[in-house]
């Protein structure tokens, strides 16, 4: 696995599992957390096995970030947009979470195929609420337009308590990361991993992928933000999105990507401590089988002595008697 | 306050055949997945030297070498459906046996499975009662170095198992545990929530024997089943069909006169040419769970039943324990889970422990009256993932937090730290 899924595994998984036994009424009540503190909350009674209640809480947003009603803007719409009449927005939402809906499982369409994909799209809620502000953007950059009443500068949350940036141009939007992490060794290796991805970048057949660059200071496009927003201590990476970009299909991609940067570049540093550790281990094992090799091996060689010696006598006694 | 004690912590049971993961506080696991990783070694195995044409190689590939592995059932389809992946079984007889893909089978557990940021969250993980300390420590290693967890609980699986029952009202941390696994069986007395370790029992016939039994019975008889497909065929009958019988004698003899009603008929399709085939399945269905109470139909080398065990080794536990061990016998684990083997299993044991009683009394005339001894098996709905529930119950505690040993003990003191785990005040 090279890039995070868009849908949740469970979430999925769960629904599924609920169609096959839609009649038998089993009582569902599951929570779980995924990356960044997304919080799920699935509940189906067995009163009404038909309708099933799934809460979805996002990270606090930090002081730049604007919610609206608990929901990032334009994400009611999204959700409306992208569920139509079977799923509907409960007010007000389950205690300790941003949004209910309640997704009636009835009526979903009978074709397979496009059950499964509704499934799959129910299962990446995270990526229509989160995203929606970014999708709107993105959606005038198609365009060629910036959408009005927007902000020169948009901050969006991303993780909980911190923000990532977007300048909406006509022609371009910039994106910037400001990267932090808890851990001194995965800043490391998170920098490096970083100067290593914009290098990747230079590499022939990646001509029409987005420019990106990284540096340890704040860009140009961020000086009017808040020092405090400004602490990153593994630098700030800069994308710049074009409209080739995110033309038809390529934008659900392009959005769930860009709002899940901080989370693949986590996920590749945990994987390169795993992959050193991996050879780490390989490096010892070979150390002790050279030390293995080096012992002395004492009863061996007495027991070879001891033979040979045996041969001797019997030649000296042969020897002797012969005299 | 630590904001990882505010979610909840991930409990991740591996064991030898399956494992069990989600977040504490649920009643179900998220996922139940074998243990395997498919890996493809393709481009792991070339020498250093040439690394520059290897990284060449893999980018023309489209894959990174050291992400290009896949675990649980998705393994299982890789190796079945192209040869360039080699299945690798991480957990043998229930310990770990390959540290490299056990690391990749957690990784892919986090992120691909739960997908949670193992910095967020607090880690409970499970070991057998007879895991080496440093395997231990290893664990230990691998969660803090390489995933950060905020903190870590290693619990040894009995007592998780016991910890399965518990009820607000009934919180019994004394037992028997009898945990058959996939790879291993082990008899694990338990008193408060201390393992007696010196009177653990271990049986060498687990899941996996009965499902390499049914293989062969099946085998033998010549059913028309593709050999490559036999094993897991095997299993399929193990899991659907096989149940426990009161007597192997009458069993028989009610298979013989009604065998349409006892008889099952398994439908499947060749994998090579697609042809549909059907095969009988009879006597196995009884005689697989058999191994356990029997065990000379299987093996040679052991012959104890599993009855006999588990009296041997409440036999050998403290004194003032026995009773009360005798009282509390749970199962736990997937092989125990065919129909009637708690009440066999009581029976069975019932009648060592009333012989011995007995025996006493003759001894002694009748002088002095013995009080009965209470045998109880218990079994519960959850039994396939009991010790994955008690993880969950206990991991849901508030005391589990302060049990933990944290990321800033393991920097201070090393992975020494993770060679005991405090028993803490929710376990009883």
């Amino acid at each position: 696995m090279i890039l995070l899924q868009s849908h949740s595994r469970f979430l999925l998984q769960t629904l599924l599992n609920r169609l096959q036994n839609l009649e038998k009424g089993i009582e569902l009540d599951h929570h779980w957390v995924e990356f960044d503190d997304v919080r799920y909350h699935v509940q189906v009674s067995t009163k009404n096995p038909h309708v099933l209640l799934l809460s979805v809480s996002l990270p606090p947003p930090s002081s730049e970030t604007i919610f609206v009603n608990g929901l990032p803007f334009g994400a009611i719409d999204a959700i409306k947009a992208a569920y139509g009449a079977t799923v509907q927005i409960k007010d007000p939402p389950r205690d300790g979470f941003n949004l209910t809906l309640k997704i009636n499982l009835s009526k979903l369409p009978a074709n397979q195929d496009q059950r499964q994909s509704f499934l799959v799209k129910i299962a990446s809620v995270r990526e229509v609420v989160l995203g929606a502000p970014l999708r709107v953007i993105l959606k005038h950059l198609a365009s060629r337009t910036v959408a009005p009443d927007i902000d020169p500068l948009v901050a969006l949350v991303h993780r909980p308590r911190e923000s990532f940036f977007l300048v909406p141009k006509a022609d371009k939007v910039t994106v910037v990361y400001p990267m932090r992490f808890n851990d001194s060794i995965d800043t490391v290796l998170a920098t490096s991993f970083l100067q290593e991805f914009v290098e990747a970048r230079r590499t022939a057949g990646l001509h029409n992928t987005p420019p990106c660059s990284w540096s340890l200071t704040p860009p140009q496009e961020l000086k009017e933000v808040s020092a405090d927003a400004l602490l990153a201590n593994a630098g700030f990476v800069t994308f710049v999105i074009f409209p080739r970009h995110v033309e038809g299909p390529k934008l659900d991609r392009t959005v769930w990507n860009l709002s899940t940067f901080h989370a693949y570049v986590s996920y590749h540093v945990k994987c390169s401590e795993g992959f050193m550790h991996t050879r780490m281990r390989r490096r010892v094992e070979s150390l002790i089988q050279a030390l293995d090799r080096a012992r002395p091996d004492l009863e061996k060689k007495t027991a070879m002595n001891r033979s040979f010696k045996r041969l001797g006598l019997k030649k000296e006694s042969r020897n002797s008697s012969f005299s | 306050m630590d904001p990882a004690a505010s979610r909840p912590a991930v409990v991740i049971d591996n064991g030898s055949g399956y494992t069990k993961m989600g977040f504490a506080g649920n009643v179900e696991p998220c996922f139940i997945v074998p243990t395997v990783v498919a890996l493809n070694e393709s481009f792991l195995n070339q020498s250093r030297t040439s690394s520059k044409a290897n990284w060449i190689a893999q980018h023309n590939a489209g894959v990174m070498a050291d992400l290009d592995f896949f675990i649980g059932d998705e393994a299982l389809a890789k190796s079945r459906s192209s040869s360039t992946y080699s299945l690798s079984y991480p957990i043998q007889h229930g310990q770990v046996e390959n540290w490299d893909s056990m690391e990749r089978f957690w990784q892919q557990c986090i992120f691909n499975y739960l997908r949670c940021d193992p910095e967020d969250h607090y880690f409970l993980l499970t070991e057998s009662p007879l895991t080496a300390p440093e395997s231990r420590e290893y664990t230990g290693e691998i969660m803090f170095e390489t995933f950060n967890v905020p903190g870590l609980y290693i619990a040894v699986n009995s007592v998780l198992a016991l910890a399965a029952g518990y009820t607000t009202s009934k919180c019994e941390m004394t037992g028997v545990v009898v945990d058959v696994g996939d790879g291993a069986t082990h008899v694990v007395p338990v008193a408060d929530g201390y393992v007696i370790g010196s009177s653990i029992k271990s049986v060498p016939i687990a899941g996996k024997d009965v499902t390499l039994f049914v293989q062969q019975l099946m085998r033998e008889r010549g059913e028309n089943i593709p050999p490559e497909d036999s094993f897991e065929v095997a299993r399929k009958v193990k899991e659907m069909y096989c149940y426990t019988c009161s007597d192997i004698v009458k069993e028989f003899n009610k298979h013989d006169k009604e065998p349409s009603k006892y008889i099952r008929q398994w439908r499947g399709i060749k994998p090579k040419t697609g042809a549909p085939y059907s095969c009988d399945i009879g006597y196995e269905r009884f005689l697989g769970p058999e191994v356990f109470f029997n065990p000379e139909i299987y093996s040679s080398d052991f012959s104890t039943p599993l009855p006999v065990v588990i009296d041997k080794c409440i036999q050998s536990a403290p004194i003032d324990t026995r009773r009360a061990l005798y009282k509390n016998i749970v199962l736990s684990g997937g092989s125990t889970m065919f129909k009637d083997f708690h009440r066999r299993l009581q029976r069975d044991l019932k009648k060592i422990v009333d012989a011995r009683v007995h025996a006493s009394d003759a001894r002694l005339n009748g002088e002095i009256k013995s009080q009965p001894v209470e045998v109880n098996v218990v079994s519960h709905s959850v039994q396939r993932f009991a010790v994955w529930f008690g993880g969950s119950v206990l991991a849901s505690t508030p005391e589990f937090f302060a049990a933990c040993h944290t990321k800033a003990e393991y920097e201070e003191y090393g992975a020494s730290i993770c060679r005991t785990n405090p028993v803490f005040k929710g376990m009883y």
